[in-house]
């Protein structure tokens, strides 16, 4: 049966990182000297104490050094991340969903010559450079060009043999975690023939350049940045791969398998937490507020809003967590318990929709306060506008669902 | 019925989207866009649309002014903000209060500050009332807190007063160089009775301009502190009566803070209407022109609803105000609904649009940024709550 009740270890788990970024990152990332500016550096000393705690391995099995957490333990751990900062959130969560993929894709020699490093340095994260398969979600609306034309953003990279082993040329406009990531994991499309072949290049490889954030307007001013966590350009420039660092061809299939549902199901669950700073914050204010003659908890209007908040994001929680068990349990499905969905869907959509909405409402019992820019709610506004329009979520993303219930695919 | 427009209003609504588009929306994002909050503001802009009447737009002629009727004031903050929100706010700003100095200003209080406000393109007005622990307690005080609202003391010395304390977020702060002033003189009785206004211009000693708040949106509008430390200020310029403050700024009838803010909100409207109808009929996707498919139909139809919709309400109100017709609370609500479908209308443009990769079209981000303020401004839930006092019973014909 569906189960939401943590163990004693993952409640122990989950308090010491609530705990944490409760007195540590929460008030640093709140700092108005930090919300003021337009731009916010990774808070890489967080990052770095949050890895120490695990957090890298969250998803790998124990036995490879991890916590071996399922996606709904990680969803309940993200949440709490993302409820301090949504860029930690989402580096961890992206090195988190990597290291357990590829740690499984890996052969035994490939584990031997990456993981120690991987186990070394809290600072190695894990950046993927793949052609999304689904990248045409929701009737490839916001993200193909012409059809003869490309998907926006995608990378463009080309492997040649090289002897045994490969030369690898192109560029990968967007690349989560590239400016922390110690090894990247590149499909490359083959030059002289039809498919992929997946290949494992560090960071300090030569040829492998990481170009540097984008700023927060770009393009002469045409263009905002519009993601979290951290993202960079990544140039590809006869960049030699030996034979020992090419993924077996079943394994990268495999490796790619499910990562875009279990990303979303992930980015759902770091909305969860946005909206959950942006509730409580709401929630100390109007206890703390005295207008009309009453704290403005007590009046009706603000009650009301406090209350959709809360419904909005209780809504959002249940979906996103029941998205995550039937990840952890298809057999839930195949056995016919729960409906056969694209779940990651369902509940990163909902989640988007709901929780932009619920921020909002937060927001607005601040009154002016809440535009501030020396104030946090501002920007819980902002990255829920960003997590409702980005990568897998935009306006045609439930078309998905559409397909899925009526049982037909697009053309 | 008759909709149309008159020559003088057609005049001045074509000069303003003239100046609009050649001068205003070429400065509106590199504004936004600077981090500084003191230095977004341009003064060039203004000056350009003060010699072209755009500033003193509302001021009655006996005083050198257009004295131009709301219709046309209405049609001119829509132009303006097409171009940019903030910038049209501005301006209509120094209209708000032009109202305010027309209504309940002495001969010789005019002569004072309206003739150097008419002569110089740079003179700007602002007013002061909400403080940091009074905003909805200024606009509906408690009945069971007479000490509720403004703070900000002012005591009697000689022929003169001097203020103590604090106001925030005022619009036009570190711009304006005139300021109408709430403060307290009985400070045992409610607002409506123990508070006194005051003209100040910004060079008064004891007075100075604090922070300047940096918000999410409406960059270019500056929002500031007001200081207040032993200001010493004439009986002479106490507009209306001592202790008669919310009747001095109740004697003007205009109610025009309402119907501005639903007006400018029109002109957003109107830029993400065309933002989002040049963008769907541009561009392909999944290999066909974005218009083509039935999801931005849907979505082009309702921002196009919502915005006409709004522009009839607006108008309407606005020549019910022309008209002097009885003051059903229409502005209010029509402030009210303009809350929502800038937000809307808004976030269908970016809906519309979509990501790009990792980036965001920056001025359809900016609309969002610009519309986001009108969640809170004038205190939006005080007023529907407060509006329906005057509420008629049933929904009266025009």
């Amino acid at each position: 049966m569906y189960d939401l009740q943590l163990t004693a270890e993952q409640l122990e788990f989950r308090d010491a990182v609530r705990d944490f970024v409760t007195q540590e990152v929460q008030p640093a990332a709140i700092d108005p000297k930090r919300l003021e500016p337009f731009e916010k550096p990774l808070m890489t000393g967080f990052l770095d104490q949050l890895s120490q705690m695990g957090l890298r391995g969250l998803a790998l099995p124990e036995a490879a050094g991890g916590a071996g957490a399922d996606l709904l333990t990680c969803c309940v751990l993200l949440e709490e991340i993302a409820a301090g900062d949504v860029d930690l959130a989402m580096v961890l969560g992206e090195t988190a969903l990597l290291a357990r993929a590829v740690h499984e894709a890996m052969n035994d020699s490939q584990r031997k010559r990456w993981w120690p490093k991987f186990d070394a340095g809290e600072r190695f994260h894990l950046a993927l450079i793949a052609r999304d398969d689904d990248a045409e979600l929701g009737w490839s609306y916001h993200h193909a060009v012409p059809a003869d034309a490309d998907v926006i953003g995608a990378p463009e990279v080309v492997a040649e043999r090289d002897g045994k082993g490969w030369t690898i040329n192109g560029l990968a406009p967007f690349v989560s975690n590239a400016p922390v990531a110690g090894l990247f994991i590149v499909q490359a499309k083959i030059a002289d023939g039809p498919g992929t072949v997946s290949v494992l290049i560090g960071s300090d490889a030569k040829g492998l350049s990481i170009d540097d954030e984008l700023p927060a307007f770009g393009g002469g001013g045409e263009r905002a940045r519009w993601h979290h966590g951290a993202m960079a350009a990544v140039t590809l420039k006869n960049c030699k791969v030996a034979e020992e660092d090419v993924l077996a061809a079943d394994a990268a299939h495999r490796l790619l398998q499910g990562l875009v549902a279990r990303r979303s199901i992930q980015t759902a669950a770091v909305n969860v937490g946005v909206a959950r700073a942006a509730y409580e914050a709401a929630i100390d204010y109007a206890k703390m507020r005295w207008q009309g003659g009453a704290y403005i908890v007590q009046h009706q209007a603000i009650g009301m809003k406090l209350a959709d908040v809360a419904i909005q994001l209780e809504a959002a929680r249940a979906l996103t967590m029941k998205a995550a068990w039937i990840t952890d349990h298809p057999e839930a499905v195949s056995e016919r318990s729960v409906n056969d969905l694209p779940w990651h869907v369902v509940a990163r959509t909902f989640t988007a929709q709901s929780l932009h909405r619920a921020t909002l409402e937060a927001t607005e019992c601040f009154g002016a306060m809440g535009v501030m820019r020396d104030m946090p709610l501002q920007k819980y506004v902002h990255d829920t506008l960003v997590l409702q329009h980005s990568a897998d979520c935009d306006l045609a993303a439930p078309l998905v669902v559409a397909e899925a219930v009526a049982g037909y695919s697009r053309s | 019925m008759d909709f149309s427009l008159n020559e003088e209003q057609r005049h001045w609504q074509s000069e303003a989207r003239r100046f609009s588009d050649e001068e205003v929306r070429p400065m509106s994002l590199a504004r936004d866009q600077i981090a500084d909050p003191r230095a977004t503001f341009d003064w060039d802009i203004i000056k350009k649309g003060s010699k072209l009447g755009f500033r003193t737009l509302a001021v009655p002629k006996e005083w050198g002014g257009h004295e131009a009727d709301f219709v046309t004031q209405t049609l001119v903050m829509i132009e303006l903000a097409r171009g940019d929100s903030s910038v049209s706010k501005t301006f209509s700003q120094c209209w708000k209060w032009s109202h305010l100095v027309a209504a309940s200003c002495t001969k010789e209080q005019k002569e004072r500050f309206l003739k150097p406000f008419m002569e110089d393109d740079g003179y700007l007005l602002g007013k002061g009332g909400t403080e940091a622990n009074a905003g909805s307690d200024n606009r509906m005080p408690p009945e069971n807190d007479p000490k509720a609202g403004w703070k900000l003391r002012a005591e009697r010395d000689g022929d003169d007063w001097i203020l103590n304390g604090s106001k925030m977020f005022i619009a036009n702060g570190s711009v304006a160089k005139l300021f109408f002033v709430d403060a307290r003189t009985n400070p045992d009785v409610g607002i409506r009775q123990g508070t006194t206004m005051f003209i100040i211009p910004k060079d008064t000693p004891g007075f100075r301009i604090g922070k300047v708040f940096n918000k999410r949106g409406w960059r270019f509008y500056q929002n500031g502190e007001l200081v207040f430390e032993n200001c010493r200020v004439p009986n002479s310029s106490v507009m209306g009566e001592v202790n008669g403050g919310v009747k001095a700024r109740a004697n003007d009838k205009s109610e025009f803070g309402d119907i501005e803010l639903a007006a400018n909100a029109l002109g957003i409207c109107e830029d993400a209407v065309g933002m989002a109808m040049h963008f769907a009929k541009t561009y392909k996707r999944a290999g066909k022109y974005v218009i083509d498919h039935q999801l931005v139909q849907l979505k082009l139809n309702e921002m196009y609803m919502l915005t006409e919709a709004l522009r009839s309400f607006v108008l309407r109100t606005a020549w019910e105000r022309d008209r002097k017709l009885p003051d059903v609370g229409n502005n209010v609500l029509v402030m009210n609904y303009s809350q929502e479908v800038v937000q809307r209308v808004t976030k269908a443009n970016m809906e519309i649009h979509g990501p790009e990769g990792c980036m965001m079209h920056a001025r359809v981000d900016k609309l969002i940024r610009d519309a986001l303020v009108w969640t809170h401004l004038a205190g939006d839930t005080v007023q529907r709550v407060k509006v329906v006092k005057r509420l008629p019973d049933m929904p009266l014909p025009m």
